[in-house]
């Protein structure tokens, strides 16, 4: 195959990749505003949070697998945690209040994480027989964004299974779209929070696992990705999961086809589109709740 | 003349219809009351009139000139004051400053910056007359939040009117009132109102008929009726669709 | 009449003490105590929006950092550029930035607000790190020449004198803050109170909502400019780190909540607290961000009035208690 076509096709793998683990840091985010109307400032530093763990669970037991098992799970924790504690305390101060509170749980997860590990970025090798490239139809794929896109795909795929075919699915989506509504049924509505936030942290943390071998760990790591994820919950709609796969997937091309070929003015069109969308449609493209 | 007029308003929400070819008049100068059952269309008429929605057919004009889809700081500048069903005033601001918002409207002062506005000896006194005359002069210093349900009301109500509008329109002021705070709160809305035109939505039937002048009655998003008072508690239809809710109350 | 007389002694003093300060604290607090000045300013211009107008403005560096920055470059570019000019361009830069802004912004509210200043923050902190040819990238720019403070024919104070520079600093900054507060107690200050409280009744009762925000925006931009354009000339550097980055965005915050945003003075106790905090911090050790993130915690539960809110609290339970005493002749 030509050369420029090999860079389209592998662009566009890595636009995949990066879509889909925007989507598991997004889909948490959207799913916490729809439900509580917080928008979770902090989202991403669990992103971050995790893949440190990560890095330290590497340090300690060399085992990747073990990392992308563990490391998640106490980033969902430490959510759950923040959310009980420190959230829960200022919901009745308002809206305003808990995007602060939010601000300060970012600030303090990025200091905390500076404190421990240091300013310098850490070195996350890709686990062994996920390193290298799949010949498949004359193309090379790197196996490590496959395993991320795989991966992705998998724990989506099981997450729709929860959402749509269970009941505790049923009354996740109905809080999402209605707290009070599922309140006023009887449905103890401060667990399903807890349950939400802890499931958007864990996916936040398993994408910030997936990507510390592919964007390195470092104390900045939450940037890029947190502001893509504001982008896709807006533009896709706050509470919308369609809205945001499609955005996220959208989002991912873009970026690597942007910063491929205008890299000066990708993350400009972004913003420019994303403000746009929420002058106009507040509730984003896809998005119903008030 | 007809201080206001609308021609064949039509508007829906998204497919659900609420108004449909309504042609109300009020003509200047008269108290006149808007009433039927909950979910007749008398806010969305409100709403329309007073330029929070723009009616998707139909026109609206206000001292003859058309004033169809105009934003609501327009129609206040142009002498159309409103009051809303739920309290709106601005909660921790005192009496006092709530007031004097209106009344710095009303004299054009919008962008000043160049005075200290503690110190506009005029606004002051002014402000404080109007305080006086809606018997809120006890409550000047305090916050609106921390006012008494009635004297909230009238502040709500005297908000309405402190940028002196030609045309008060009044959504439910006695909403939610004791007896006796309606008995009062009717007696400055008909003190205020003096020279005026008012346009009252209103539940309470006593209000109503101590009141207006005449009454449009809503029902469905339509125009049943048009009348006096006596007329309209006479009109069959009128009590078939509405007045016998009421005398069940 | 002695009312008014006491009423201007503290301002008296205070004055005196500003005069002297540099002379009986060193070269080091001299420079602390312009830093607190140029954060005091950027802080009170962040709670026009936060306090008085109920938005949270979470990229308020980017009006700072424009401020900051082309002050930097003017100066850099243009031969000669005199001192006071290159003070003024940096708040119409800001100034420029919100009119910009404006009409997107002008629309929103509440997290969108939030949403929309973050992101153009986040944008004009990337735009400053690609652009290199003209901000210089992650290096900035620096080493420009500070012009001296002159009348022609008169006098000319050398700025790079650090005594000099401090009254410099401290003359401008007062005077902004004196603007500012003047502003808000004129009749256009009372409606942004009043967006604050309600919007929409604010429209109702004849004002444009939309021209009204502007102002208070480029108002806030304008002064947050200034403060940038200070800090540029006291720095001699101006680059990403510190100026235009989140963590810049979040100390006028910080500012503003530790002081108490319901109150003009409030972000400027907050701006003194939190660096006499970080002076007394560093000795023990080196992060203070997170000292920072927790005391932002703990006040946002605890004490959202901040230090000036709680001093009001306490000092009217105690007048209403002096007060039930006297009338009813008993302690309660």
């Amino acid at each position: 195959m030509s050369p420029t076509a090999v860079l389209y096709v592998s662009q566009a793998i890595h636009g995949l990749a990066y879509g889909m683990l925007l989507f598991l840091v997004a889909s948490g985010l959207t799913m916490i505003f729809g439900m509580m109307g917080i928008l979770n400032i902090a989202h991403a530093s669990f992103y971050m949070l995790s893949a440190y763990f990560c890095y330290q669970v590497l340090q300690m037991t060399g085992n990747f697998w073990l990392g992308l098992l563990i490391a998640p799970v106490v980033a969902g924790i430490c959510g759950i945690l923040a959310e009980r504690f420190l959230l829960r305390t200022v919901h009745k101060q308002g809206h305003l209040a808990e995007l602060l509170l939010t601000v300060g749980i970012m600030v303090i997860i990025l200091e905390t994480v500076k404190l421990f590990w240091g300013t310098e970025s850490l070195v996350v090798k890709i686990p062994e027989h996920l390193d290298g490239l799949l010949n498949f139809a004359g193309l090379s794929y790197p196996i490590y964004r496959l395993f991320i896109i795989g991966l992705s795909s998998f724990i989506l795929g099981v997450m729709a299974l929860i959402l749509y075919k269970t009941r505790l699915g049923k009354i996740v989506r109905a809080a999402v779209s209605d707290a009070d509504m599922v309140n006023a049924l009887g449905i103890n509505t401060p667990l399903v929070f807890m349950l939400v936030f802890g499931m958007g942290t864990w996916l936040a943390g398993v994408a910030g696992v997936a990507a510390g071998p592919l964007l390195t760990v470092f104390p900045g790591m939450a940037d890029q990705i947190g502001m893509d994820a504001f982008v896709v919950v807006v533009v896709g709609g706050f509470g919308s999961l369609i809205g945001a796969f499609v955005v996220a997937l959208f989002l991912g091309e873009l970026n690597a086809y942007g910063i491929q070929f205008i890299p000066r003015l990708a993350p400009i069109l972004m913003f420019a589109f994303m403000a746009i969308v929420l002058a106009f449609k507040p509730m984003g493209l896809f998005g119903e709740r008030e | 003349m007809n201080i206001l007029e609308t021609k064949g308003l039509y508007h829906d929400f998204s497919g659900l219809e609420v108004l449909f070819n309504i042609n109300f008049q009020v003509e200047e100068g008269e108290r006149h009351a808007v009433i039927g059952p909950n979910g007749a269309g008398k806010t969305t008429l409100f709403n329309v009139i007073t330029g929070t929605y723009t009616p998707r057919r139909g026109k609206v004009f206000f001292k003859n000139k058309e004033i169809t889809g105009a934003k609501p700081h327009r129609l206040a500048r142009i002498g159309m004051g409103r009051s809303f069903q739920i309290t709106s005033t601005f909660s921790r601001l005192t009496t006092f400053q709530n007031l004097r918002m209106g009344i710095l409207s009303k004299r054009g002062i919008r962008f000043n910056l160049f005075r200290k506005l503690d110190k506009m000896k005029t606004i002051t006194n002014e402000t404080d007359e109007v305080l006086k005359r809606i018997n809120l002069d006890g409550e000047r210093d305090i916050p609106a939040s921390l006012l008494s349900y009635g004297k909230h009301r009238s502040l709500e109500v005297s908000l309405a009117m402190s940028t002196d509008p030609e045309l008060v329109m009044l959504d439910e002021p006695t909403a939610g009132m004791s007896k006796d705070e309606t008995h009062t709160a009717v007696e400055l809305i008909r003190r205020l109102t003096e020279g005026k035109t008012m346009v009252i939505i209103e539940h309470d039937m006593d209000v109503i008929f101590s009141l207006a002048d005449r009454i449009t009655v809503l029902h469905l998003g339509e125009i049943l009726a048009v009348g006096t008072p006596n007329e309209i508690r006479e009109n069959q239809a009128v009590k078939d669709a509405y007045l016998g809710e009421m005398e069940e109350e | 009449m002695r009312d008014k007389l006491y009423k201007w002694i503290p301002w008296v003093v205070l004055f005196i003490v500003l005069i002297i300060y540099p002379h009986v604290a060193g070269i080091y607090y001299t420079n602390f105590f312009v830093r607190f000045a140029i954060y005091a300013l950027f802080a009170v211009s962040l709670n026009l929006l936060l306090g008085y107008m109920g938005v949270l403005s979470f990229g308020h560096a980017m009006f700072f950092g424009t401020g900051a920055y082309m002050t930097a470059i003017v100066l850099t570019h243009i031969e000669g550029f005199p001192l006071l000019p290159a003070v003024l361009v940096g708040g119409v830069t800001g100034g420029v930035l919100a009119l910009i802004l404006s009409p997107l912004l002008v629309r929103v509210s509440g997290t969108a607000f939030a949403m929309l200043t973050l992101a153009f923050g986040q944008l004009i902190f990337v735009a400053a790190l690609k652009f290199r040819e003209v901000t210089g990238g992650e290096d900035g720019v620096g080493g420009y020449p500070i012009p001296p403070l002159s009348i022609p024919g008169i006098i000319s104070i050398d700025m790079k004198d650090q005594v000099s520079f401090y009254y410099f600093a401290v003359v401008v900054v007062a005077i902004c803050l004196y603007i500012l507060w003047y502003y808000t107690k004129t009749p256009f200050g009372s409606l942004i109170v009043g967006i604050r409280d309600n919007a929409m009744r604010v429209s109702y009762l004849g004002f444009k909502l939309s021209h009204t925000k502007a102002i208070n925006l480029i108002v806030s931009g304008v002064f947050a400019g200034i403060a940038g354009a200070i800090f540029a000339l006291f720095q001699n550097l101006v680059s990403t780190i510190g100026v235009l980055d989140i963590g810049n965005c979040f100390l006028p915050l910080l500012m503003a909540y530790i002081g108490g945003i319901g109150s003009f003075f409030g972000p400027i106790v907050g701006s003194a607290v939190l660096h006499v905090l970080e002076f007394l911090v560093i000795r023990f050790t080196e992060r203070i961000g997170l000292v920072n993130g927790v005391i932002f915690i703990v006040v946002v539960l605890f004490a959202p009035m901040g230090l000036v809110g709680l001093l009001r609290m306490v000092k009217e339970r105690w007048f209403t208690r002096s007060a039930n005493q006297m009338s009813t002749g008993t302690s309660s």
